[in-house]
């Protein structure tokens, strides 16, 4: 009962924390006579906390000033602005330096953290894994992103208890009707029902447990849903794909919350692809699957069973062809970083160039530090008289420390929240110059904890040094005006610009020889000629059906100067098969494999070292005929003109006798990351691409006949056309977009060390003014 | 000193503490000025106003006994200095003149 009658303690304390000392006995005593006396009145609790709350009131409450002793020592934002602005240059330029050091820093990590949570956003991320295929070239593995149909429900067949559910995931391109508008779309994926329950990416409208259920239907990004349809709803609408299936818009996905490796416009119903012949096939590898399993460990099991189970499915193959494939489960969280994977249609990062990024990011923090503490601590001496007056008035030690750093703290917030406008403000321009599509997200636990830590070091490095040193200033000794130059002092001073500038040093080397790279990639001769050659797309049956009329018509235009068509452009698709050559025992070595026809070689440049490139006088060449590289020949352990006329079988492609009737010069038909690899040019079969050498010379007029030639021939198809170079350019851009990234920001970053220099030396040069002032009079002439 | 006339509120403070006599503290004069004119008025704001009035000199206070009820704290106790008096006498007398001027038949009319 006593604790009923008595009012909460922390009103009590309240009072007696912020009232003045002489009141707090009365106001106590009445606050605690007012709540008895209330015992039986309702609400007593929020009337008595009224009270409480009005007694808080100018007339009860301590002052300010009394709580902290004396105004001459208390925290002083207008001095500190004061002081800034008697020194505007070197405030300038530690403040802004300081603040650009922190907008390179954001931007950074902002990219940084986007590229390394790549599929991050997944539910099932930590169960999610990729089949991939692991073929070797030679002895040399290499892994394939894709498998083929029939993968999937056998692994969930053979591995009841430790797949829980697959997916798989066909990516296309085709053209896309709505009403009379066309669409060429080039990432078009055709999934399972399931897609949406498999993975998270988000849909904004549309179930996702049964959006992709009916063999119609169809789910668009909302920038798809937009282009085609505007601002009306998309739900229901109808969309053809290759001016034949029709599919009804079932859902539309929202944006993605962050990076992924897949990337999509719009997700069909695999249905409609299980109805082709060609898709049953267990080497028709074109799709991702992707497999759920309860746990890691599981995962790691299964992987040894895998073998097993390719032998079952594909056991007669590997024997006929003599080359085993084997089957890896990779986890979702990897494909992305994995660049070393062959044929997927993946997105890809670079891990090493994250980390160089991220090396980066450090130096630019490091240097922008530097320069701040190293400035904040040369300013600092400028106020020895003024702590000297503060100590004869009786500033105590601690008031003096706590001075400096309330100072260097409100600077610090200066520049924190200056960088965070800059940032805000830069940000498209930054996305825009590196085709970045970077976000900043303030909130983000990473980057609030990193503030903090942030101010926490600086304060610590710049504020409490300068702080301890000078309030242990005798002030008797400053008043008196003697020098204040501790060589302890100019030591760590020393210390840092060395660094900084060694840093710096280490980012110019480090872009040059990275610059150095790129420019490799752009410049090295790759052994064909890339200019002027316009591939066109061979991608609809109709053209591929008139291909060689195509041709013909394309010669007879005077521009046009040769024309050649093929399964694979250079840094394009490739496949492997294995071989065997007459008179060579060896077990048949695999070899990259190349469909084209007898003008490739004239077209493309590529030279002839031995025997003699296809012709269209030998009919035999029209029944395949085979043209090996150098290196080819080298693997098989001949001279190129021993090659010659020996006879080549391919088990994998029911080609047999074929001879070789020439060796052609190694030239770069993989991206540069890659070495050469033994390739096979073979005169016939399955084309994909048409090659069009023109005059560059009013080259729009060449592309216009192009394209009324392809539209004549393939109607209603739009044709898809690209210039060789960009599409070398295509291969590299991740490798120029982070050169560039990197250039840019070392560059800064030297530019920072050389701001923090200038602004030491400025601030040298005004501390020895009057020296400077006394040797002119003296008669120094102005170059000494 | 500033200004020695009174406000209303104040007026009406210094006649509650006269009233009370020697009950003149905190609680005693809210309980009053509810009672008297149904004022429902914070302790926080009679503090207010009751040390204004002291700084006019019109007020004085003492500490005084302790009761249990308070938990042994003691309590203010106001009491009118003579300069109080005074300007309480002047306020009446004021009001008194002024009201003796108003015609009869105004006040008839509003009755």
């Amino acid at each position: 009962m006593a604790n009923s009658d008595h009012p909460p303690r922390f009103s009590l304390f309240l009072i007696r924390w912020l009232c003045k000392d002489e009141l707090v006995e009365e106001l106590e005593g009445n606050l605690i006579q007012y709540y008895k006396e209330k015992e039986r009145v309702p609400f007593r609790a929020i009337r008595y906390w009224r009270q409480v709350i009005q007694y808080l009131r100018p007339s009860t409450l301590k002052s300010l000033k009394t709580q902290i002793s004396g105004p001459m020592f208390i925290f002083n934002p207008l001095l500190t602005f004061r002081n800034l602005y008697r020194h505007k240059s070197t405030s300038l330029i530690s403040i802004f330096g300081f603040a650009l050091g922190l907008v390179a820093t954001f931007f950074l990590y902002s990219y940084i953290h986007s590229e390394v949570t790549t599929d991050h956003f997944h539910a099932n991320k930590g169960e999610i894994y990729r089949t991939v295929r692991v073929s070797d070239i030679n002895g040399t593995p290499y892994r394939i992103g894709v498998t083929s149909v029939p993968y999937a429900q056998a692994l969930l067949n053979d591995f009841p208890e430790d797949i829980l559910e697959v997916t798989r995931v066909v990516p296309q391109d085709g053209l896309v009707t709505v009403e009379e508008k066309r669409f060429m779309e080039n990432n078009v994926v055709f999934a399972d029902d399931n897609f949406f329950e498999f993975f998270s990416y988000p849909l904004k409208a549309g179930d996702k447990s049964s959006v992709l259920a009916t063999a119609n239907s169809v789910v668009l990004s909302p920038s798809a849903a937009t282009k085609y349809f505007g601002t009306d709803d998309p739900l229901g609408q109808l969309i053809k794909m290759d001016n034949e299936y029709e599919f009804i818009v079932s859902g539309v996905m929202d944006e993605f919350p962050a990076n992924s490796h897949l990337d999509f416009n719009m997700v069909f119903s695999i249905d409609l692809l299980e109805g082709f012949d060609w898709f049953d096939g267990w080497w028709n590898n074109s799709l991702h699957t992707y497999v759920r399993v309860p746990n890691p460990a599981r995962a790691h099991q299964l992987e040894g069973k895998l073998d097993q189970f390719m032998e079952k499915y594909m056991g007669d193959d590997f024997a006929r062809s003599g080359s085993k494939v084997g089957l890896e489960l990779e986890p979702l969280e990897d494909i992305y970083f994995n660049d070393e994977t062959r044929y997927d249609f993946a997105r890809h990062g670079n891990y090493a160039s994250i980390v160089t990024l991220a090396i980066v990011t450090i130096a630019i923090l490091f240097i922008a530090c530097f320069n701040y503490v190293n400035l904040s601590i040369a300013q600092s001496f400028t106020r020895a008289k003024e702590v000297g007056v503060r100590k004869v008035l009786g500033g105590a030690k601690s008031r003096l420390i706590f001075q400096f750093l309330t100072e260097s703290l409100l600077i610090l917030f200066i520049s924190i929240l200056l960088s965070i406008g800059i940032c805000e403000l830069l940000l498209p321009v930054f996305n825009a110059s590196f085709g970045l599509e970077v976000e900043l997200n303030w909130l983000d636990q990473n980057v609030v904890i990193f503030m903090l830590v942030l101010v926490l070091v600086i304060i610590l490095t710049s504020g409490v040094y300068p702080a301890l040193l000078l309030s242990s200033f005798k002030s008797v000794a400053i008043l008196r005006g003697s020098k204040l130059s501790s060589g302890k002092n100019v030591g760590l001073r020393k210390a840092l610009v060395v660094t900084q500038f060694a840093i710096s040093i280490f980012l110019i080397v480090a872009s040059l020889l990275i610059g150095i790279q790129t420019s490799f990639l752009n410049s090295k001769d790759l052994g064909f000629d890339k200019e002027a050659v316009v591939l066109v797309d061979l991608n609809n049956s109709g053209i591929r059906h008139n291909r060689e009329q195509f041709k013909d018509r394309l010669l007879g235009h005077a521009n046009i100067l040769q024309v050649s068509s093929f399964s694979g452009e250079p840094g394009g698709f490739y496949d492997a098969s294995a071989f065997e050559v007459t008179g060579i025992d060896k077990p048949p070595s695999r070899m990259r494999t190349l469909f084209t026809d007898t003008e490739y070689f004239n077209l493309m440049g590529i030279e002839i070292v031995a025997g003699r490139s296809f012709s269209k006088e030998v009919a035999s060449d029209q029944e395949f005929a085979v043209v090996l590289n150098e290196k080819a020949v080298a693997e098989l352990g001949v001279d190129p003109e021993e090659a010659i006329g020996r006879k080549v079988t391919m088990p994998g492609w029911d080609i047999a006798n074929v001879p070789i009737v020439g060796v052609a010069k190694d030239y770069h038909f993989i991206s540069l990351r890659d070495e050469i690899e033994p390739l096979a040019i073979l005169c016939g079969g399955f084309h994909r691409k048409l090659a069009v050498k023109i005059n560059m010379r009013d080259a729009k007029d060449q592309l216009v006949f192009i394209d009324q030639t392809f539209s004549e021939l393939a109607p209603g198809f739009p044709m898809s056309y690209q210039f060789l170079d960009d599409r070398l350019g295509d291969l590299y851009e991740k490798e120029t977009q982070q050169t560039r990234i990197f250039s840019a920001f070392s560059g800064l970053s030297i530019f920072l060390a050389c701001l923090g220099i200038f602004g030491l030396a400025a601030y040298a040069a005004q501390q020895r003014q009057k020296e400077l002032g006394i040797r002119k009079v003296l008669g120094a002439p102005q170059s000494s | 000193m500033r200004g020695t006339n009174l406000g209303e509120f104040e007026e009406l403070l210094l006649l509650i503490v006269l009233i009370l006599q020697e009950e003149a503290y905190m609680l005693r004069i809210k309980d009053e000025i509810k009672n008297q004119v149904n004022r429902s008025i914070s302790m926080g704001a009679l503090h207010t106003t009751l040390s204004r009035l002291e700084k006019k000199d019109f007020l004085k206070s003492e500490m005084g006994g302790a009761t249990a009820e308070r938990g042994g704290r003691r309590k203010r106790i106001y009491e009118l200095t003579a300069d109080g008096k005074v300007s309480l006498q002047q306020a009446k007398e004021m009001r008194a003149s002024l009201w003796s001027q108003v015609p009869s038949f105004e006040l008839k009319f509003n009755g």
